[in-house]
């Protein structure tokens, strides 16, 4: 489903160049649970970016589905990327000014459907999440793990088949992070999204069923199906 | 979609509340002042619009030169002007001449003083487009003794009767049968009226030289030109005729005369002359407060502009999210420009609630009645959409673009800690506006300035405590006698101490000019024009006009009717160098002579604005235009005086209305436009510092944002508040001292240039510049410390946070 090869990135830096990513090769098929770990600056983060097509690499081609994504005209690729992409942050990003209803709605806005089809699709999630009691308040009303979940559902309001995470639980506590795990392995087996997260957490690893580890820019070791699990 | 534009629109205005009112407010005003400008210089633009001709009507504007030198300029030429232009130039259609009338109009009982009173040609009517709505434009004023009068006239004195056929009466001298009745005319004509009456009537009352003559001025003549012609041919063709009619008789007095064709739309606004049939508008004024219209909604958008994208980094996350989530650039920039147009929208609300709230000050201002039209006005409506949708996208897309622009990985990884999106323009912007506004304040305070000490020179004649009425104007040939007795009764009263009647008194333009003066013996061609001043023997003494060499009028002295007293201006206009060398000297005063018995010292006659003039104190025991009443309120009430007054006034001159003001409210209000410029230009500089101000607000909360990191690291350093709010602070004094440095040579320049409109002025100091100045810092300090200030209090921990 996704295939990167020789995906470089780097940055002019006086007459040095510095790379943050180097010669990347990474096939993900789909229905996998990928973790990318790695310390600080190993790249992890410009490389989730890459495949969400939110950054472009200095080198390498991208396959996503069969298209190569940086040869698509930037309406192609957007069109590409909102039926297929969702993405969750560490800070989880809501817009302040709308209630839990309204930012789940956005995305299927941007997709032009239908209003009561719309309604349909969020009361649906609300529901799946157990959310419809604060469907009315403001992200500033609802605690981390919430306003995490919040995120989560935004990200699979529109049924796309891959959804990112940069850090998931990065600001959670733990027990709050354990559900939002639990959370992601039963979307991945259940309803075989592919989901490929960064995380500094073994732990949470742990719940992928592949991993690669990252150093500065090169990836160490690509572990295929986790035999742990 | 719109729907969630409109939420998080109006979200986001509610959540800032300040900055959404500071927004709003800015723009309320600004449109608000532009549209009210727009409406008043329309309106000044509108004048004589409606006269179907008006495009071939020209009025001849008259030039007098003695000795080659430029002596007076005449709304109003000379009589025969008119007859001899039409006679002689095939292009002229028509002509038109009015020479304006005073006094009391009466019908059996009702009498009253009419003012805008005027003799008119048969001309006239068919040429203009006054509404004649009874009797016939053509051949109404052809025939002697007939009158034209307007409806609001008709009512007065005839009520709900026919008033064709009426006769009335001008001071008893002549009656008039009405010919013809005229809608009451709209305000935006230069030359409005009450009554017209017939020309031959003139003609008969006064000369036969009333048709003919070219030394008898103020008679407002207007000529139509066929389509086809030239006005610039046409006016050498004047020339030629006039040269043919008067030129060997004026190259003898060595004097000349020039007409030249005055557009008829351009006299409202460009025409200052002697004899206008009202006060004129001011053009450069009109385009002077046309191009601040511009200026200050230009402003209030650019200042919408500012504080849009010194909030931008708050918005920032949101597009990062939005982007993420599938919106397209375009789909931002629509969502932005929303939120523009939301914002417009209620600041175009606001804005008319302040012009409906402000209309009367802005009336009292302006001296105008713009409420007459204003919101049933079409083009008002039209401005105002034209406003809101240009300020919807003049203001909105600037923003709308920078914010769309963002890109979602660095505004959601908190790495977008800068942007220098249009640095230079804010800087620019700061100090335009702090230019303007100090040139706007300085401007302020000098006109304050010059209007105090006009009022508090000495003017050289007593103005107070004088109680002046218009004298008589039905009279008859016991006048003298009269008149002499009804002083000595006024003078019984305890609190009167003097009474004087003349023909003109302070505050006025001394309506009568008279040239061809010269010493007897002296060059016939060397004749010089002067103001004829008609007083009693009491005039000068009653005044306190000071006498600097010779005598008063003195009825001891019997030959004092043919003695004149002249003031310094006027010897000096003589050709005498010292005063003591003119007195007892004879003048020939249009073929009189006349003595020299007496030379007082100047006086302001009229505003200060005028320089002194020339007088001739002529004696006049009849003079009947103003009667004066020098009261001395320690020895009686003055409201005793007016009741007495009145009463003796009923007795002694029956049939005329009884009309009195105060000299000093009367001098006083000679003032007014430059009062009310004072106070427009106050309100101005008033709105271009709050302008100015929010400009300010915006860059200052724009740059503390910026800087944060800095603030929190500075801190972490061991800054104290104090000193980081003086870091913050100095950086946007130096614009501000950069706007004072380059707007004050400029406003030093321009306050000189417009001092010389005042024959007599202040002087311009260097503190008029430094307290203005020093109060606009002290402002933008407090402005920009509510920012710096809680940057500099914020906990480091929270702005060193950024992941």
């Amino acid at each position: 489903m996704i295939q990167l090869e020789h995906i470089s990135k780097w940055y002019n830096t006086g007459a040095a160049r510095t790379f943050v990513l180097k010669d990347i090769n990474l096939t993900i098929k789909e229905g996998e649970f990928l973790s990318i770990m790695g310390p600080s600056g190993s790249g992890k983060s410009t490389l989730l970016n890459i495949i969400g097509m939110l950054d472009a690499p200095s080198e390498g081609s991208y396959q996503f589905m069969e298209q190569s994504v940086f040869t698509l005209k930037e309406k192609q690729r957007m069109e590409l990327y909102k039926h297929n992409i969702g993405f969750i942050f560490q800070a989880y990003h809501l817009i302040d000014e709308l209630t839990v209803y309204e930012n789940i709605e956005t995305p299927l806005l941007y997709q032009n459907i239908k209003g009561a089809e719309r309604k349909a699709m969020v009361g649906d999630i609300l529901d799946r999440f157990n959310m419809v009691g604060k469907k009315d308040l403001f992200p500033a009303q609802l605690s981390g793990g919430q306003q995490q979940l919040v995120g989560i559902a935004r990200a699979l309001i529109a049924k796309p088949k891959v959804l990112l995470a940069d850090e998931p639980t990065g600001n959670l506590n733990s027990k709050q992070g354990e559900e939002i795990m639990e959370l992601f392995k039963k979307i991945n087996t259940e309803e075989g999204i592919t989901i490929i997260q960064v995380t500094h957490s073994e732990k949470n690893a742990e719940y992928g069923n592949c991993k690669i580890d990252l150093l500065d820019g090169r990836i160490q070791q690509h572990i295929k199906e986790n035999s742990s699990l | 979609m719109f729907k969630n534009y409109f939420k998080t629109a109006f979200r986001n205005l509610v959540k800032h509340k300040v900055f959404s009112a500071i927004n709003i407010f800015g723009l309320a005003i600004g449109i608000a002042a532009c549209l009210m400008i727009l409406q008043f210089v329309r309106f000044e633009r509108s004048y004589d619009d409606f006269h179907i001709n008006g495009d071939r009507i020209f009025r001849l504007q008259q030039d007098r030169y003695n000795e080659g030198k430029l002596s007076t300029q005449w709304a109003g030429g000379a009589a025969g002007v008119g007859v001899a232009v039409k006679e002689s130039i095939p292009e002229v259609e028509a002509f038109a001449r009015l020479k304006s009338a005073d006094g009391v109009v009466s019908y059996g009982e009702n009498k009253f003083r009419e003012e805008k009173m005027y003799f008119a040609n048969d001309g006239f009517l068919p040429m203009f487009s006054y509404n004649v709505i009874l009797g016939k434009k053509e051949g109404a004023l052809k025939e002697p003794n007939t009158a034209v009068i307007t409806t609001a006239v008709a009512k007065k004195y005839f009520g709900n009767e026919d008033p064709l056929g009426k006769v009335i009466s001008l001071n008893k001298d002549a009656d008039f049968k009405v010919t013809a009745v005229v809608a009451d005319m709209p305000l935006n004509t230069h030359l409005k009226f009450s009554v017209l009456f017939s020309y031959p009537t003139y003609v008969a009352l006064t000369s036969p030289d009333a048709e003919t003559t070219f030394n008898w001025d103020g008679f407002l003549t207007y000529v139509l030109l066929k389509e086809s012609a030239d006005p610039k041919k046409v006016e050498a063709k004047i020339a030629q005729a006039v040269e043919r009619k008067v030129g060997e008789e004026y190259k003898k007095r060595n004097e000349s005369v020039e007409y030249k064709l005055q557009p008829l739309k351009d006299i409202h606004l460009y025409s200052a002359y002697m004899s206008e049939a009202e006060p004129n508008g001011d053009g450069k004024a009109v385009n002077f407060l046309l191009i601040i219209s511009i200026f200050i909604i230009v402003i209030a958008w650019i200042n919408y502009v500012n504080l849009s994208t010194a909030r931008s980094l708050e918005r920032a996350r949101e597009v990062g999210v939005r982007k993420v989530m599938g919106s397209y650039r375009l789909q931002l920039i629509r969502q932005f420009l929303f939120e523009s147009l939301l914002i417009n929208f209620l600041a175009v609300v606001l804005a008319l609630i302040i012009i409906v709230a402000s209309l009367p000050l802005f009336n009292s201002l302006t001296g105008k009645q713009i409420t007459f039209s204003l919101l049933a006005d079409v083009r008002f409506w039209l401005a105002l959409v034209i406003i809101f949708i240009g300020g919807t996208f003049l203001s909105g897309l600037y923003p709308a673009f920078v914010l769309s622009s963002f890109r979602p990985i660095e505004v959601l990884k908190g790495k977008l800690s800068k942007t220098s999106h249009g640095a230079w323009l804010r800087q620019a912007l700061v100090i335009t506006q702090f230019a303007a506004s100090v040139a706007l304040m300085v401007g302020t305070f000098t006109i304050y300035r010059q209007l105090n000490y006009m009022k508090s020179q000495e003017l050289g004649v007593e103005i107070n405590q004088t109680l002046v009425f218009r004298g008589p104007s039905v009279t008859d040939s016991t006048y003298e006698k009269k008149l002499s007795a009804f002083k000595n009764e006024l003078l019984l009263h305890p609190a009167i101490k003097k009474v004087t009647a003349s023909s003109d008194v302070p505050g006025n333009k001394v309506g009568w000019n008279a040239g061809g003066i010269r010493l007897v013996g002296s060059d016939p061609n060397k004749s010089q024009q002067y103001r004829v001043f008609g007083v009693d023997h009491d005039f000068i003494e009653a005044y306190g006009l000071k006498i600097v060499k010779g005598r008063d009028f003195d009825e001891k002295f019997g030959s004092d009717s043919s003695a004149v007293v002249f003031n310094e201006a006027a010897i000096k206009l003589l050709g005498v160098n010292k005063p003591e060398d003119a007195l007892n000297k004879k003048i020939d005063f249009w073929g009189e002579e006349f003595t020299i018995v007496g030379i007082v010292s100047n006086h302001h006659q009229e505003s200060l604005k005028q320089d002194f003039d020339a007088y001739i104190f002529r004696l006049s025991p009849n003079a009947d235009n103003y009667y004066s009443l020098k009261i001395n309120a320690a020895t009686g009430s003055v409201n005793d005086v007016i009741k007495t007054a009145e009463k003796k006034w009923a007795t002694f001159f029956p049939g005329n209305p009884f009309e009195y003001f105060f000299l000093n409210d009367h001098f006083a209000a000679q003032y007014k436009a430059d009062e009310q410029f004072g106070k427009t230009f106050g309100l101005f500089a008033f709105l271009a510092i709050i302008i100015a101000c929010l400009g300010l607000f915006g860059l200052a909360s724009f740059v503390t944002t910026q800087r944060t990191k800095e603030i929190g690291i500075r801190k972490i350093s061991g800054a104290s508040i104090s000193s980081i709010v003086v870091l913050l602070t100095r950086d946007f004094i130096k614009p501000i001292l950069i706007a004072f440095a380059i707007a004050t040579p400029i406003t030093y320049y321009l306050l000189i240039q417009w001092l010389q409109n005042y024959a007599f002025k202040t002087d311009v100091t260097f503190w008029m510049f430094l307290i203005p100045c020093l109060l606009i810092l002290l402002i933008a300090v407090v402005t920009v410390s509510t920012q710096t200030i809680r940057a500099a209090s914020a906990s480091p921990v929270k702005s060193l946070r950024t992941e």
